[in-house]
């Protein structure tokens, strides 16, 4: 029972850290149509930068400038480079985002190297803050949490209460007639471009210490990320969450019990064969549950594509 | 034609028809009977319904009731390919053509499937006579063989339109469907690609969106006013020129404007 | 002026120019043939063969990306299985009744059946959605092929022996030499197939369905089926592919499946240029190249090539052969002439600049990273030391002087070459 509450913290962890990419990104594509395929890349600058940035000033200064420095990128990104291919294609737009997630990785390792960066979770968080059965909590987890939900709520707040969220709204759906109304609709481009990339880098400040920050970062979580919006439905924000969720529960549980398919198949009423190393099966036989958690999002995402094309929550037309 | 089709069976059948989009009911519930080679054209407001009308039949949308048979085939549930197999073929208000491959190419995709190739990976297309001589006689209906060797998308207004209903006849429909074929056209352009609606469609069954009143007086054997999604009037032009319900609704206006 | 416009229109009816339809084909038999007798040292053959392989591979993606509209994230996947496949036919005791030239059928074939699977569900929408699914899928295979060891070998991956088959008019193909005959000989057989597949019936509808699916439905063609058989046929060939990636390297390894190699193929043909057939050919050369040359270079190769992607993208979405088919015009009206001397004026003070940039990049790489007190590098065969200010000095000053002269001629390029598409001459 404890290790379940343990494993549901560590699960909520993981899913509102893939919420704060999948939002942004699910936000992007259904104003733009466009799928960016650099937003873990900049999810990966908001971490290196908050580490440089806390080398010289602290953590929470890093917390405060990176996802800044990160947003005004994106948006320059939108402006100079995504602005111009727009006039290409969908499948330009495609190519040249994903073109940019390879440069910045390759910048990233031209500016700090190739190895794991030293980025230390700060010594006023680094305490344990409760103890569930053994396992301790870190505080700096349950401060993640506590970042990640009211980013959310803020975020809910702006686009559903304030003037400037429901233009917003407008021109997610209709971009043509805002702007006929008088509303500069690439500026709001601009900006919903870089807010996405700004809420990348805040992932990125505060998921760098616990995941670690490395030039691969941006690799690992990017496919993931993209995974669970189209799990969730394609520009639905709710659906993001509740994919992100999903992932990160499933995930977690996944790892920390160990379930042996041996014992499910056995259950089923199949035998083992007796000769493993022959056996064409034997990996089948021997998988383990840990082994599996990582690639369950992508069977997940299959299956999803296989039986409801348009994800969980998403409109019929995605 | 397959062993569902009624030879008996009206060329289109439409049977209280209705369509919604949300709380907007667009298509109020249409009856309506087109016989073979009948020339009916459908006139109507804008906003009236028209488009959507053809699209409902050719399955862009899905009818949220009613029916719609196919020389006696309900077409309900059928894709707009499966559709367009059976005999129907339509052309879009907005042109709708293969901007970036040539003229002839344009026209030799439309005979594809009508003459058997589907989805072959063993034929030559360069090699194929009939392809071949079957795009060239249709460039020669609708006079573009000087351009044959152009990208479809550097053709003039007008001659887009008339590759539109070049590719819409190619594959030997027996019911075309014509939206707004003349749009945007001057009177020279106008008779013109009337003239060429005429001979292509010879035999077959029409049924064509119109704005353009002359062209309308001039085609169609039967016509159909739409209004707010109901048909409120059928019959020969006359009559339906006499009609007080269409004068009110519709043709008090547009009398003015017939050339 | 679109730069996604297809092979140039030929009269459909047959041409009576022979010459203009075999003469390529020809002529690249005959290179093929004595290439080898030109550069005959072993490296320079295992680059040719890389370099076909890839070409075979391109060829085949751009079925898909150049042709069909599909954008394919995962693509590496199915030359990576016909690898594997034929690999395990290679450890067969069977292979020694089967000979080696015929191996890359099985190849193809797994290829192709893997693509029948993924594509059942995979191709009934294009565009984002499209991309996503291959994406996904292409993790999902990547990710379990170091789970299923039985296939995929795991960390070592699968070897074999490609002379334990059955010999071939008595070759063995122990030699290099004889692989890269084999596969130059897939390498023609399938170009040749794919273009004719171009030509077909459903190579012209995966054409018009790229273009406008909607319209291709109200032709009778069902947009989903067209996009299936060329996702299918695309898989057969990237099988192919996997089949002499397994003959020449006789190891495959979880790396031919990745994403990695899934981009960079995807890059390799957007380089070479999607609008025409013979794009991802000249992508092919001229990445493979720059892989092996450059990389022997300098560590930061994967910048440049970076960098050169995002730039092709942004501004010549029509890679390389868009490059070279926006001077056919020109050429056809006898203009060409026009363009040589203020190409020189204007392209090789840019270069100059653009390697001026490369060495100062080179440098900052080198300060920021080298051990502690090694000050010295070697750029275009000088030695230096990078901590002096010197160095810094010239290349700054090149750099800039070669920039300064580009700027000032660019515009009489630019004039000139809007006179060169003048009808009227210069």
């Amino acid at each position: 029972m404890d290790l379940i509450l343990v494993n549901l913290i560590d699960g909520l962890v993981t899913g509102l850290l893939l919420f704060m990419l999948s939002a942004g990104l699910t936000l992007i594509f259904s104003m733009m149509g466009v799928l960016n395929f650099a937003h873990a890349s900049f999810y990966m600058l908001g971490a290196y930068f908050a580490y440089s940035i806390s080398l010289a000033v602290g953590f929470w200064m890093g917390l405060l400038i990176a996802p800044l420095i990160v947003g005004v990128m994106g948006a320059g990104v939108e402006r100079y480079g995504l602005r111009r291919v727009h006039q290409y294609g969908h499948v330009p737009e495609l190519i040249f985002t994903f073109g940019l997630a390879l440069l910045i990785e390759e910048l990233v390792q031209f500016i700090w190297g190739k190895n794991q960066m030293a980025y230390e979770i700060p010594e006023v968080l680094n305490f344990t803050a409760f103890s569930i059965a053994g396992n301790s909590i870190p505080a700096f987890k349950i401060f993640m949490i506590f970042i990640s939900i009211s980013i959310f709520i803020g975020l809910l707040y702006v686009l559903t209460k304030t003037r400037i969220g429901m233009i917003i709204q407008a021109a997610l759906s209709y971009p043509r007639t805002v702007e006929a109304l008088g509303h500069n609709v690439p500026l709001i481009f601009m900006g919903v471009f870089g807010v996405g990339t700004a809420l990348a880098g805040v992932a990125g400040v505060i998921a760098g210490p616990v995941l670690g920050t490395f030039p691969g970062m941006a690799f690992v979580l990017g496919s993931i990320v993209f995974v669970t919006i189209v799990i969730g439905g394609l520009g639905s924000l709710w659906g993001a969450l509740v994919a992100s969720l999903l992932i990160g529960w499933i995930t977690t549980f996944a790892k920390s019990y160990n379930i042996a398919m041996s014992d499910i198949l056995q259950g089923v009423g199949l035998s083992m064969p007796e000769n493993m190393d022959d056996s064409i099966w034997r990996d089948l036989w021997t998988v383990t549950s840990p082994q599996i958690a990582d690639i369950l999002p992508y069977i997940l995402m299959v299956l999803i594509l296989i039986f409801r094309p348009y994800g969980l929550l998403g409109n019929r037309d995605a | 034609m397959n062993a569902m089709t009624d030879m008996n069976a009206p060329a289109l059948h439409i049977e209280g028809l209705k369509k919604s989009f949300g709380k907007a009911e667009i298509i109020r519930g249409i009856d309506l009977s087109i016989g073979k080679a009948e020339r009916h054209a459908i006139i109507g407001p804008n906003g009236a319904g028209k488009s959507t009308l053809f699209n409902l039949i050719t399955a862009r949308f899905a009818p949220t009731s009613g029916k719609v048979s196919l020389h006696g085939q309900n077409l309900a549930g059928l894709a707009p390919y499966q559709i367009n197999r059976l005999g129907l073929s339509r052309s879009f208000q907005i042109t709708n053509i293969f901007p970036k491959m040539s003229v002839f190419e344009n026209v030799r995709c439309a005979l594809l499937w009508s003459q058997g190739y589907k989805y072959s990976f063993w034929n030559l297309v360069g090699r194929s006579r009939d392809l071949t001589e079957g795009a060239e006689a249709i460039l020669e209906e609708i006079n573009l063989t000087a351009r044959r060797d152009l990208p479809a998308g550097v053709l003039s207004y007008a001659e887009q339109r008339a590759l539109e209903i070049g590719i819409t006849i190619a594959g030997g429909a027996d019911v075309i469907m014509l939206d707004e074929p003349t749009a945007g056209m001057s009177n020279t352009e106008t008779d013109y690609i009337t003239d060429l609606i005429m001979r292509v469609t010879e035999g077959k069954t029409l049924i064509m969106v119109e704005h353009d009143m002359g062209v309308v007086f001039g085609l169609a054997d039967q016509i159909s006013v739409l209004v707010y999604g109901e048909i409120i009037a059928t019959g020969k032009p006359e009559e339906v020129r006499g009609n007080a319900k269409v004068q009110e609704a519709y043709l008090g206006a547009a009398l003015e404007e017939e050339h | 002026m679109t730069d996604m416009a297809n092979n140039p229109t030929k009269p459909a009816v047959a041409s009576p120019s022979v010459m203009l339809t075999f003469g390529p084909w020809i002529v690249s038999a005959v290179l093929l043939l004595i290439l080898p007798l030109v550069f005959q040292q072993n490296s320079a053959i295992t680059i040719m063969n890389q370099m076909w392989i890839t070409v075979i591979f391109a060829l085949a993606y751009n079925m898909l990306l150049g042709q069909g509209g599909m954008l394919s994230f995962g693509h590496a996947v199915y030359m990576g299985v016909g690898g594997f496949a034929c690999m395990h036919i290679m450890n067969w005791d069977i292979f020694g009744s089967i000979p080696l030239p015929i191996l890359p059928i099985f190849g193809g074939l797994f290829g192709m059946g893997l693509a029948m699977i993924v594509g059942a569900f995979s191709t009934r929408k294009a565009g984002t959605v499209f991309a996503m699914i291959s994406l996904g899928v292409g993790e999902l295979i990547a990710a379990c092929s170091v789970i299923i060891v039985a296939f995929f070998g795991g960390e070592e991956g699968i070897s074999g022996d490609r002379t334990y088959g059955l010999p071939f008019f008595g070759v063995e193909f122990l030699k290099q030499i004889e692989v890269y005959y084999l596969i130059s000989l897939w390498l023609l057989i399938s170009a040749g197939l794919m273009f004719l597949y171009s030509r077909t019936p459903i190579g012209r509808m995966a054409n018009a369905v790229r273009d406008n699916p909607e319209r291709a439905e109200f032709l009778g063609y069902s947009a989903r089926w067209v996009r299936y058989y060329s996702f299918v046929a695309s898989g057969f060939f990237c099988g192919i592919a996997g089949a002499l990636f397994a003959i020449n390297y006789e190891i495959v390894t979880e790396e031919n499946l990745n994403t990695a190699s899934s981009g960079v193929i995807l890059l390799v043909t957007f380089l070479g240029g999607v609008g025409f057939f013979f794009g991802p050919i000249i992508g092919a050369i001229a990445f493979t190249l720059l892989q092996t040359v450059l990389s022997l270079q300098t560590e930061l190769w994967a910048i440049y090539a970076g960098v050169l992607f995002v730039a092709t993208v942004m501004y010549f979405p029509g890679g390389l052969a868009g490059v070279l088919m926006m001077h056919v015009p020109i050429l056809r009206l006898g203009n060409g002439k026009m363009l040589i001397m203020p190409y020189i004026k204007a392209l090789i003070p840019a270069a100059i600049g653009i390697l001026g940039v490369c060495c100062l990049i080179e440098m900052t790489f080198h300060i920021r990273h080298s051990s502690t007190g090694d000050h010295e590098m070697t750029l275009f065969w000088t030695t230096f030391d990078s901590h002096s200010l010197i160095p810094w000095f010239v290349v700054i000053a090149v750099t800039t002087a070669a920039f300064t002269v580009m700027r000032r001629n660019l515009p009489e390029l630019v004039a000139t070459w809007h006179d060169a598409n003048d009808a009227k001459g210069a």
